[in-house]
């Protein structure tokens, strides 16, 4: 292996101190991408039972499990954690787990401050979920919270605005972080155009995250005045106008759509050429799409709000439908990856496979959507239900497990179990296709979301049951991969530094990594590395046997 | 793979059943229209969504690891870049103005409506004023789902508004919602085009009751419409009560407990309210009559739980109209002097 700059560790040795409180000081990315992780899996269990409990209810017509005002509580806090503290910190967490090492740097540009945007998140989720103390309960406006529901209920409201506005800190604290470490820490030879597409995927979230995400609390600080302060911004007896809330939270939404879903693409663009043994295909176009997408997100809001009627339906139509071209691009790109590949089918590629199986249904399904005047008959239907789960569920959420697998003996030094890997993907995969595909004919058939009961006669309840049923059937493919983790935690570290024959840098180093992450760094000559110096490894035995 | 291959199948066939039209048909001439939006979308959607998962299982298929070989090594350069972009580009471009022009035709304003509505929302329930026939249809929440007839083949054009949240109106076999906001009213038409009953309810989350807010959209024939013009008309005449002490009123879940009251003319008299809707508005004004040509009292509007009593002036004989003023028909009655 050639070495450029052979680094000495730096740092000053930690002083010796108890574990618990070396983890609660760390500023090291790489405990601080653990304490996210495990944070947003926390999450990911509790709103996942949210789930559950919401479909039981629903498995009837009639109140069985929850009252109207629980059922409320349950969809506006499933909705809210696991966008806010699983999907997203959940990518945030691989990124900072892993963009200091794809680069070959030594750790975050500013530690402290990513140490800080770490403990923003639980600290702000809890402050959400104390809500459940409250006297009325938790928010129970739905995680979009149009005003002015949102102005009614009790305290359970004000917890939600201010544990948002916390876990929205936390975000761009943690977005000025990646930009400045991926501008300024790359290692030599790791130019733009040799970055890893995971790296480029988390700089894309970034700079989402700080031009979009300021405008979230600005609209939570109004919703909190208007609440608490007397003021009237969406109030419209007194001036203000509901459409404004509308307008700055899906000004913000429809950006934070692709915050969660770009790291997942980034992720499978990552595992497919690893397991194809091919480079990515057109990792320019790759590239340019993600640029594409990221600034046509600033461009579609409002066809969350064609319902209103008082949108300009033309425009964000166009803008809309414009975006499937950089996504298709995509996968294009992925499908030309695998084209004449050797495939090898480890967890990690049955995840990402499933993803774009899946992800295809929601980027097709909303197709449908993108047009205002169908939209008018699906939209706040379970057709939207059945959308958003395709992308950020079939999508994103197959991307994290095919990501959880891959990384998995990078940052424990074990390999998760290939078997049971396998049970939990084609549970999982069989388990959300029976959950949310028939949403999509339940949102044809009329049924619209965020409804407690329907009525019996209204052909709705087997669907409902099929829904039911496989949302158990995820539950159990969880279980499988809890189990999976904890056997294999228990197990003594058996990951070499590269198990899976890897491109990028942190194949390089010790699994898992010491806490300086490189001893020495390989040449970076081209976005595949390590690709590069096995090519070069193979060549000069050969050249030896001569 | 036979697993995967099973279960790609299966998605195939789900998705098949989709595109066989699972869509109601439109009940209206723009629900058709809309529907047909709908297949010519699904004719689209199919070939790429098929191709795309066609390509990925051959490709699971084909290329899977078998015995050593080295796999290819190129990565595309700027003609498939082109291509690739080419191609969903000629595509969106194709389907653009199939959706624009259903949205022109959904979105064309009725010049010569034969029934002229306006629909307010409020929290829980729908009121249905009919502005030429003078009378209106009103839910009450938790306790009375409206019923409204419309005349077949007629076009109808609603003024949409709303007292309180944003609410949305919603007929399934119309394919058709918009939302009723405070404050911004919208106008919408639809032609009906089939004699039946048909389910609509609130679609937009609007609070505890939400999935409660249902109403019920009769078309009929013509005839049948103008005999329940004609019932309307004479139920609102015929509600009486005696008087029995001063009248209270008790608001829960912004219904009232009575939709009639009387006192005995030419005396002063109390009217004791009671509102139990923790943090929701409601006040008690009297008007001469629906129509509120003329305003006899109007207390200001106070937040429950709280409990107030008016003051009023003699009243000769007569019929009278009292409302809520935040939730309007739905909350109103007769006050009858006798």
């Amino acid at each position: 292996m050639a070495i450029t700059e052979p680094r000495a560790p730096t740092l000053a040795p930690e002083p010796q101190r108890h574990w618990l409180l070396q983890w609660l000081t760390t500023t090291d990315h790489k405990r601080i991408g653990v304490l996210y992780l495990l944070n947003s899996f926390a999450f990911f269990f509790v709103a996942g039972v949210f789930a559950l409990l919401m479909r039981t209810e629903l498995a009837k017509p009639g109140r069985q499990l929850v009252t109207t005002n629980g059922y409320n509580q349950l969809f506006t806090l499933h909705g809210t954690l696991m966008i806010f503290l699983f999907i997203f910190p959940v990518l945030i967490g691989f990124g900072n787990y892993l963009v200091p090492l794809q680069i070959g740097a030594l750790d975050m540009a500013f530690p402290r401050i990513n140490a800080l945007s770490f403990w923003l998140l639980p600290v702000g989720g809890l402050t959400i979920l104390s809500g459940l103390l409250a006297k009325g309960g938790a928010a129970a406006a739905g995680w979009t919270s149009y005003a002015p529901v949102s102005e009614q209920g009790g305290a359970g409201q004000d917890l939600w605005i201010v544990g948002l506005v916390v876990v929205g800190t936390a975000s761009i604290l943690g977005g000025i972080n990646f930009i400045v470490t991926i501008l300024r820490l790359r290692a030599p030879g790791m130019t733009m155009t040799r970055l890893p597409v995971f790296v480029w995927s988390i700089l894309a979230t970034s700079l989402l995250v700080v031009l979009a995400t300021p405008v979230l609390t600005a609209g939570l600080i109004m919703l909190f005045a208007d609440r608490r302060l007397g003021a009237y911004f969406f109030n419209p007896t007194h001036g203000g106008d509901v459409l404004l809330w509308q307008h700055v939270f899906w000004f913000f939404g429809h950006p934070e759509v692709y915050m969660l879903i770009l790291g997942a693409w980034g992720i499978v663009s990552e595992i497919l050429p690893v397991f194809s043994g091919r480079p990515l295909y057109g990792y320019p176009g790759v590239i340019l799409a993600f640029v594409l997408i990221t600034a046509l997100s600033f461009s579609v809001w409002a066809h969350h709000m064609f319902v209103t009627g008082q949108v300009e339906f033309p425009f964000f139509s166009v803008t809309t439908e414009m975006i499937s071209i950089p996504t298709g691009v995509l996968f294009f790109n992925w499908l030309a990856t695998l084209w004449r590949g050797r495939l090898r089918f480890e967890p990690p590629m049955l995840f990402a496979l499933g993803f774009i199986a899946l992800f295809l249904v929601g980027g097709v399904d909303g197709v449908w959507m993108a047009s205002p005047a169908m939209d008018f008959a699906i939209h706040d239907t379970y057709w939207v239900v059945a959308h958003i789960h395709y992308v950020l569920f079939g999508g994103t959420v197959f991307g994290i497990m095919a990501a959880t697998y891959y990384w998995f003996p990078k940052i424990s030094g074990r390999l998760l179990s290939r078997r049971l890997g396998q049970w939990h993907f084609w549970l999982m995969f069989c388990g959300f296709n029976l959950t949310f595909f028939p949403m999509h004919e339940l949102g044809l058939r009329g049924m619209p979301r965020r409804v407690a009961d329907y009525l019996p006669d209204l052909g709705w309840t087997f669907l409902n049951q099929l829904a039911t049923a496989g949302s158990f059937v995820i539950a159990v493919s969880m279980v499988v991969f809890l189990v999976n983790v904890v056997v294999t935690m228990r197990r003594p570290p058996n990951a070499p530094a590269d198990p899976w024959q890897g491109n990028t840098l942190e194949w390089a180093t010790s699994s898992p990594p010491p806490v300086h992450n490189f001893d020495r760094l390989p040449e970076v000559r081209s976005n595949r590395p390590l690709w590069d110096a096995r090519q070069r490894a193979a060549a000069e035995a050969a050249e030896a046997d001569r | 793979m036979s697993a995967a291959r099973a279960s790609r199948a299966g998605l195939a066939v789900l998705a098949g059943a989709a595109l066989a039209g699972c869509a109601k048909q439109g009940a209206t001439v723009q629900g058709q229209e809309i529907h047909n939006l709908y297949v010519t979308i699904a004719l689209l959607a199919a070939p790429v969504f098929l191709g795309v998962e066609g390509a990925l299982l051959w490709c699971v298929l084909r290329y899977r690891r078998r015995g050593e070989g080295a796999a290819g090594q190129g990565s595309g350069g700027r003609r498939s870049l082109a291509v690739f972009f080419a191609i969903p580009t000629v595509i969106v471009a194709f389907l653009y103005p199939f959706g624009e022009r259903t949205l022109a035709d959904v979105q064309r304003a009725e010049p010569n409506p034969a029934v002229e509505l306006r629909i307010d929302g409020f929290q829980w329930q729908w009121t249905f004023y009919y502005l030429n026939e003078g009378f209106f249809v009103t839910g009450k929440t938790l306790t009375r789902v409206p019923v409204i007839d419309l005349p077949v083949g007629a076009p109808v054009h609603v003024r949409l508004e709303s007292r309180d949240v944003v609410h949305e109106f919603y007929v399934p076999d119309f394919l058709f919602m918009r939302n009723a906001l405070p404050g911004r009213p919208n106008e919408f038409s639809f032609t009906p085009t089939q004699i039946g009953t048909f389910r609509g309810q609130c679609a937009e989350f609007c609070g505890l009751h939400h999935d409660q807010m249902r109403f019920v959209v009769q078309v009929v024939s013509q005839a049948d419409y103008a005999a329940w013009v004609d019932q309307q008309r004479k139920a609102a005449q015929n509600v009486d009560c005696d008087p029995s002490g001063p009248p209270k009123l008790v608001s829960k879940d912004n219904s009232w407990n009575t939709g009639c009251l009387a006192v005995t003319r030419n005396v002063p008299f109390t009217v004791a309210v009671s509102n139990l809707d923790a943090g929701i508005e409601h006040n008690f004004a009297l008007y001469d009559s629906a129509k509120r040509k003329r305003t006899l009292f109007q207390s200001l509007r106070f937040p429950g739980v709280a409990a107030r009593t008016f003051q009023l002036q003699p009243l000769p004989k007569g019929r009278y109209y009292y409302q809520c003023d935040v939730h309007g028909p739905a909350m109103s009655g007769a006050l009858i002097v006798k």
